[in-house]
């Protein structure tokens, strides 16, 4: 007796739960179920969830379903092997470096079709952003969380160094003597900090109007040859030899968190960092911090910079209903409104210029003034094929591959070979994929 | 159930009867056959075929979504040794385990020494000492990756503490392997300490009082008595220990990324790159491929000179 009681209170239980989950999964069965794959995770991805739930609130017919898929590179793995199927999500959030592959994956359709069919006005969208995502004059993806390297910089540092927080370094000269000071004048800390992370390194290359790889960055042809070994790329590496002989610059290999932290401890007078970590900095450190340009060699003029981060695809093969809601929530996603939020949370840019606008900018741009000098770096941009960025399938595997660049430029290696070196592997593997592609 | 008491059904019990069939014959075998069905299907599905799968992959190239495309026959093989960056890793492998195999075995082994003793409260030490068993990988190497953080690390704090200068653990050459196999050790230290204490447990108490009657100390019952009936526990813990130093992964990730300068680029860690960041699953297969052969002959070699000095009882 007693125990079937407890079967059947297991029972019910479990039937309970059972139907709480599926209440869950689907708020709605009149509704058009959107899956939406990303990869952000901390602020951005409590912004984000406030974005969607926004989203799914305004209206009752579509609703959106967020599910974080890991870092971008675990998530485009899974996208490798569910694109194409019914297992794909409507939409996949991919990193900018992924773009080529899924242009080519065929698992995709170009946003622009949709954007055609409900002349959307693609003009509202921020140009820059625009041209990193638009190969053969076509769209292919709506952009989403794009961002910018800047320099963060400790400006109570720099005062009790004799420096003028107000006027920060720009050419590599002025920061190698800005760093020699900072590294006096403050006890424990190193003026200068490069993460081995090679996106930066991407960055200072395209600043001097640097291409990464030949066919114009890969943007009018497939690229056969990586071209990162030039007298450009051996400047950024010379630059940083110099103040690593100087003794003032830190290395945290590629753990950007202990950067982040040695920055707040002020154990690192200046480093470079992506935008869309500037809201967490300010938020953080217990001093004034400032923000720069990114550095360029005294005698090149500056390019501007590459615009970096990740856009939403839409998958092929889901029904033109399913397209179209997945369509609306990329719109709403755009707009203004959710840009400026998105914009103040994480430090991302707004993709759409509307934003600026908005009261919520505008008031935090008085309070953060430091905000708007990386939004100002990134409107000062040229748009040359060096700054549109290197379009490549392989430029996930090529940053694995100058990451050992950076790590020979830390220790001691000859700098010209050690790219040399790297552009190699680099054309060695765009010629396996060649041959593997070519059947 | 028959053929175990033959007489009962009127069969002889003999091996050259020409009139029994061959499904009679191999009666036994069915019913083996019968049992191990369940892991022969799950073992097919998850082992077998995954396996003749990547052996079937590593003779070709493949393409952006992982698929075959060109035969190259034993090219991907050549290709990896002719690669520094290969050997690097194989050799980065191969000074892991020196580091951290010997490493664990060891100081579990005193552990487990320590705990055996009858004192008041063991019972506590014990479970501390196991304790690491119940932590997870990544639980592991985020704790020590606040240990080993160079401006707020703890470890970096008490060598100062001693005049020594402030390393930088993960991100220097010299000290990223060591840091990682650090890391391991204590990983390893829970399982391999709860295995040998057992061990211990199991070992007749009276070998040790009459070895005490015949006047023998600590050390000579350690080396005399302990080891030798400890032997196919230590024996047990040094292959799988092995085995599981070889196939490392969630440390490296998590800790260093294969870098700094490729030092910590175990050949799982440098897998998974070719084969999920790089998506060349024809090179990556090929790796695993050496690396099962690797460990099948460090293992056989292992069976061959060590365990003859195991003392089975």
């Amino acid at each position: 007796m007693k125990r079937k009681m407890i079967v059947a209170v297991f029972l019910l239980m479990s039937s309970v739960l059972l139907s709480a989950c599926s209440g869950l999964s689907h708020a709605d069965d009149n509704r058009i179920q959107i899956v939406f794959w990303h990869s952000m995770a901390g602020p951005p991805l409590e912004a984000l969830n406030k974005i969607v739930n926004d989203f799914n609130q305004s209206q009752d017919e579509i609703y959106v379903k967020p599910e974080y898929q890991g870092s971008y590179e675990e998530s485009l793995a899974k996208f490798r092997r569910v694109g194409g199927t019914d297992n794909a999500p409507n939409i996949y959030q991919a990193q900018d470096i992924g773009s080529k592959y899924m242009i080519e994956s065929g698992d995709i359709v170009p946003v622009q079709q949709l954007m055609d069919e409900e002349h959307y006005n693609m003009n509202q969208l921020e140009r820059n952003i625009r041209n990193y995502y638009t190969v053969n004059g076509k769209l292919y993806s709506m952009p989403f969380n794009s961002s910018t390297p800047v320099v963060l910089y400790n400006a109570d540092a720099f005062k009790k160094a004799g420096l003028d927080p107000n006027k920060p370094p720009e050419t590599y000269s002025q920061f190698r003597e800005a760093a020699k000071k900072l590294t006096q004048a403050n006890k424990g800390m190193k003026g200068f900090s490069f993460l081995n992370y090679p996106w930066f390194f991407e960055e200072l290359l395209a600043v001097q109007g640097g291409e990464y790889i030949n066919q114009n960055n890969g943007r009018t042809g497939l690229a056969t040859k990586a071209t990162f070994n030039s007298q450009k790329g051996l400047n950024i590496f010379k630059w940083l030899r110099e103040m690593q002989k100087d003794g003032t610059l830190a290395n945290y290999g590629t753990s950007g968190d202990n950067e982040s932290s040695g920055f707040l401890t002020q154990k690192v007078g200046m480093f470079m960092s992506s935008s869309a970590s500037m809201a967490e900095m300010f938020k953080n450190a217990p001093f004034k911090v400032g923000v720069a340009y990114i550095p360029r060699p005294d005698n090149i003029e500056r390019q501007g910079v590459v615009i970096g981060g990740a856009s939403l695809w839409l998958s092929k093969g889901k029904s033109a209903k399913e397209e179209k809601a997945a369509f609306a929530f990329m719109k709403y996603m755009a707009s203004p409104k959710s840009q400026a939020d998105w914009h103040i949370h994480t430090g991302y840019f707004p993709i759409n210029p509307g934003a600026y606008k908005e009261p919520i900018i505008i008031k935090n741009y008085k309070k953060t003034p430091q905000f708007k000098v990386a939004v100002n770096q990134f409107h000062d941009t040229k748009s040359t094929y060096a700054t549109r960025g290197p379009m490549m399938t392989l430029m996930p595997q090529s940053r694995v591959i100058m990451s050992r660049a950076i790590d020979d430029l830390y220790q001691g290696k000859n700098l010209q070979q050690s790219l040399d070196t790297a552009a190699d592997h680099v054309n060695e593997a765009i010629a396996q994929m060649n041959l593997a592609n070519k059947k | 159930m028959a053929m175990e008491n033959p007489t009962t059904t009127g069969q002889v019990p003999s091996l050259n009867m020409p009139y029994r069939t061959f499904w009679e014959k191999t009666r036994r075998f069915q019913v083996a056959l019968l049992f191990l069905l369940p892991s022969l299907i799950l073992f097919s599905v998850f082992v077998f075929y995954p396996l003749f799968r990547t052996i079937y992959l590593s003779f070709f190239l493949t393409n952006q979504k992982g698929l075959p495309t060109v035969f190259v026959g034993f090219d991907n093989f050549i290709q990896l040794f002719q690669s520094a960056d290969f050997l690097q890793s194989v050799k980065a492998t191969f000074l892991f385990i020196l580091y951290t195999v010997p490493a664990s075995v060891v100081i579990s082994l005193f552990l487990a020494l320590l705990a055996n003793e009858k004192l008041k409260g063991i019972h506590f030490f014990r479970t501390i000492f196991a304790s690491s068993l119940g932590v997870s990988v990544a639980a592991a190497s985020v704790t020590w990756l606040f240990i080993f953080n160079p401006t707020m690390g703890v470890l970096n704090r008490i060598i100062s503490l001693f005049g020594i200068q402030e390393i930088n653990w993960l991100a220097d050459p010299h000290w990223a392997l060591l840091a990682v196999s650090m890391t391991t050790i204590w990983l390893n230290l829970g399982f391999s300490f709860l295995i040998i204490f057992g061990g211990l447990q199991n070992i007749d108490q009276s070998l040790y009082e009459s070895s005490s009657i015949d006047g023998a100390g600590y050390f000579y019952q350690l080396r005399r008595i302990t080891i030798p009936m400890l032997s196919p526990t230590l024996f047990f813990i040094m292959t799988v220990s092995l085995i599981n130093a070889f196939q490392t992964f969630g440390q490296i990730d998590l800790l260093t990324g294969g870098g700094p300068g490729q030092t910590t680029n175990l050949m799982v860690y440098a897998i998974y790159k070719d084969a999920f960041v790089n998506f060349n699953f024809g090179k990556a297969s090929a790796e695993v491929v050496i690396l099962f052969l690797l460990i099948l002959i460090v293992t056989l070699l292992q069976f061959k000179f060590v365990e003859k000095k195991v003392h089975y009882q």
